[in-house]
């Protein structure tokens, strides 16, 4: 069974350049589960990485002196757990703003990360609150995790204190998202097949429990604007939320296996869903439109075979910050970086059991977690985009698909508009 | 010295520095060779089978760029910068913001120049 189309020479594909590793420490009790590092995740001003290194733990780690790191001393770089082991710091007082390294000791099992961080004027969603417990000033980084036992719990970054609570789904919670308007609106979702709308500026009160999916909910992401969430789940399951009105829009078919991550493109324009039938799908959010499919197993399986174990299950999908290329893991120890306009990869590069990927908040690197609690890290290809698909990011960040289509401009434009080129 | 006159290369001859672009009511803009090639269709316009061999200076004529509409000489200008300081970076590729009321436009115009 190939991994590629057979046009596709294998070896022509570039091997991405490493950059880094961080591999977890050897524990003494390392036959038990709760080793796999199931989140990779970068904070969004790029200042901070965490990972849930296994072992009830999530490491956060300074992300620029992490970079230095490996730049300096090579690219292994392996963490231990009981020195903090801090580059040298000015005595000259400048210590409150540097970042620190924490290991930060969850309870349970950590399934899913994700960072958030307010802006002041996004008022929250309830209605003349004065008093809250927790006012989140400007600067302040939010770590939420979520746990086996479907607790959430939110940290101060800074500091490694725990703020809130959150307590109500009945099962794992696979994945968590802030929403991208520093508005602090947290979303799980839970294989308790629901997704729940936390509201952190008002206390972590729950505001909404979104209701349709039959079976385990896995990933969810929002759109950039805030405007949308989609949730992928068991089932083929791949729905899309509003999230003004908190009711779904459509259902998106196609995939024939659990879908198990997605992800929106910086535009809003496109989303990339990740499934076990072997495939990633590129669709139109706004209409359901399925614009690429990245395979990875060749010939493509049957139905049936997609359905099933067929070894080659993709486990995560991210969007580069520059809306050209995406990422995919596979069950096939590789990593793959492709662009939107080729069904084919333009580099690969080889990861044993890899779980989750994530780009760093300005794109240059890949991270990706694998099951024995370790991350790689990857140079992403880089390549000046053209101007004008930097033109088309600028007007599809504020245009949906069908006011595209009402353009006067010429039906070429309008396709290229529509990424169906 | 004080008070020499600085002086540039012309427009004149295959190993011009400049080449000149004439819109379509005669406004003339005179823009370094190597950034106006970064348009594909500039560099067909210039290396084209169009070209005669006695022709002194390089020309490029836009019959349908007229001076008053500003975005569209806006977006000439854009595109060369562009091209030509990200290509050959070795550093970070910094952010080039679009601003989305000129976006459409822009896009256009790029697309025209096939940048």
């Amino acid at each position: 069974m190939a991994s590629f189309p057979p046009r596709v020479n294998e070896k022509e594909i570039v091997r991405s350049r490493t950059i880094g590793e961080l591999l977890a420490p050897a524990a003494p009790f390392d036959k038990k589960c709760g080793r796999e590092n199931w989140t990779v995740a970068f904070a969004p001003d790029g200042s901070y990485f965490a990972w849930s290194q296994g072992h009830r733990t999530v490491k956060l780690v300074p992300w620029s002196q992490c970079l230095q790191n490996f730049l300096l001393h090579g690219t292994k770089n392996v963490t231990n757990s009981s020195s903090l082991r801090l580059p040298r710091q000015n005595s000259d007082g400048g210590q409150k703003n540097k970042p620190r390294e924490h290991i930060i000791d969850c309870g349970d099992i950590v399934w899913s990360l994700a960072f958030g961080s307010s802006v002041p004027e996004k008022q929250s969603r309830c209605v003349n609150i004065e008093w809250h417990r927790f006012r989140f000033g400007q600067d302040q980084l939010l770590l939420a995790t979520g746990l086996n036992n479907g607790r959430i719990k939110i940290w101060d970054v800074y500091t490694g204190k725990l703020l809130l609570n959150l307590v109500d789904h009945t099962e794992v919670v696979r994945d968590l998202t802030f929403a991208p308007d520093g508005s602090l609106i947290l979303v799980s979702a839970s294989r308790d097949k629901t997704l729940r709308v936390w509201d952190l500026k008002d206390d972590g009160n729950m505001m909404k429990v979104l209701r349709g999916h039959q079976n385990w909910v896995y990933s969810c992401a929002f759109s950039p604007d805030s405007s949308m969430l989609c949730s992928v789940g068991a089932s083929k399951a791949v729905f899309l939320w509003n999230m003004d009105k908190y009711t779904m829009i459509r259902k998106l078919e196609g995939h024939h296996h659990d879908v198990v991550a997605c992800d929106f493109s910086p535009d809003g324009a496109l989303l990339a869903t990740a499934s076990y039938d072997t495939r990633v799908y590129i669709w139109d959010p706004h209409n359901g439109d399925i614009l690429m499919e990245f395979g990875h197993l060749f010939p493509p399986p049957t139905p049936i075979f997609a359905g099933g174990a067929n070894d080659r299950w993709v486990r995560s999908v991210s969007f580069s910050h520059d809306g050209l290329h995406v990422a995919s893991l596979a069950d096939d120890k590789m990593v793959r970086f492709w662009r939107i306009d080729e069904d084919y990869p333009v580099q690969v590069a080889p990861l044993s059991n890899g779980l989750c990927c994530a780009f760093s908040t300005d794109g240059s690197v890949l991270a990706a977690g694998t099951h024995d609690g370790s991350v790689y890290f990857w140079a992403t290809p880089r390549q000046v985009p053209s101007l004008q698909h930097l033109c088309r990011m600028s007007v599809r960040r504020v245009m949906p698909t069908q006011e595209v289509q009402e353009l006067p401009i010429p039906s070429k434009l309008l396709e290229f508009l529509s990424y169906r080129i | 010295m004080d008070g020499e006159k600085k002086t540039y290369g012309g427009c004149e001859g295959p190993d011009a520095l400049y080449v000149k672009l004439i819109l379509s009511d005669g406004h003339e803009f005179i823009v370094k060779k190597e950034r106006a090639l970064t348009s594909g269709t500039i560099k067909a316009m210039l290396s084209g089978p169009g070209q005669f061999a006695e022709k002194e200076a390089d020309e490029v004529h836009f019959r349908e760029i007229p001076s008053h509409v500003p975005s569209k000489v806006y977006a000439l200008c854009m595109c060369f910068m562009y091209k030509v300081r990200y290509t050959n970076s070795s550093t970070e590729i910094p952010e080039f913001p679009v601003v989305p009321e000129i976006a459409l436009e822009l896009l256009m115009a790029a697309n025209f120049l096939d940048c």
